[in-house]
């Protein structure tokens, strides 16, 4: 698992990379938690490159969507693999967040 | 043909990674789709990460014993999980997550089992003899029908 973030204003792209599971759901946790402690309200997170997510890291970003929300702003989501968002329908997550076709329109989600 | 491959798992948060990555890797050279071994795998992550994590609290990890035996035939997959730590039926003792709640009001917990219950065709348990012993099956038949209905 990797996370790479780049900012604009108060807004970030998160790109998440690899296998988030309980074994290193800690990291995803802190990772996500730095770039939101750094003044991000709106957070977007690029799924291209994710192969595999758990509970665990539906956790991770139940905390995140929380946080985001509490900021004024929120969690989107963009290049969702066709599996992982099966695992954001089946888990109701899709009512917690948007799920977008490229990093712009995410980012863009927000300043409507 | 159907093949078989069995797991000691050791009571340590990195074994329900090894065993899924395994477990994937086996599954994808019997030919199994890409679509089951993903839902399948990560039932597999959900029941063994909550085994290592909860079932022997409190008791001493040296009598504890987790396998794992998988079956991969042309009927399907499944696989037993087999632990000898406090008895937990997770179709029964675990809260189904209410998916209508905001994500303020939204319990953190359960959504590995409901995961698993949606991805897994067949999710049976029993506790025999001190033993949990929860059954997971995947026909690849039905899988199919699934995706064409």
């Amino acid at each position: 698992m990797n996370v790479e973030a780049s900012y604009s204003g108060n807004i970030a792209v998160a790109s998440v990379s690899g296998r988030v599971d309980s074994a290193n759901a800690k990291d995803f946790d802190k990772a996500l938690r730095d770039i939101i402690d750094r003044g991000v309200t709106g957070l977007v997170v690029d799924c291209n490159d994710l192969r595999y997510m758990s509970s665990a890291g539906l956790r991770v970003l139940l905390i995140a969507i929380r946080k985001t929300n509490a900021a004024g702003g929120g969690l989107a989501m963009c290049r969702v693999p066709d599996h992982i968002r099966e695992v954001l329908e089946v888990s109701g997550f899709v009512r917690l967040t948007s799920i977008h076709d490229s990093a712009e329109a995410a980012s863009a989600s927000f300043s409507s | 043909m159907e093949v078989r491959h069995d797991w000691d798992v050791a009571i340590d948060g990195a074994e329900p990674r090894r065993v899924a990555e395994e477990f994937e890797e086996i599954a994808l050279a019997q030919g199994v789709p890409m679509g089951i071994v993903f839902k399948f795998q990560l039932a597999l992550d959900e029941i063994l990460t909550n085994v290592v994590s909860y079932a022997f609290a409190g008791r001493d990890a040296a009598q504890a014993v987790v396998r794992v035996n998988a079956r991969f035939g042309a009927a399907g997959v499944s696989a037993v999980i087999l632990d000898n730590g406090l008895p937990f039926n997770p179709l029964q003792d675990a809260a189904t997550p209410d998916m209508e709640l905001s994500a303020e009001d939204r319990q953190i917990g359960g959504l590995g089992i409901h995961l698993t219950r949606s991805f897994v065709h067949s999710v049976s348990y029993e506790r025999t003899d001190g033993w949990n012993r929860l059954s997971l099956a995947q026909p690849l038949q039905a899988h199919t029908e699934e995706e064409t209905a």
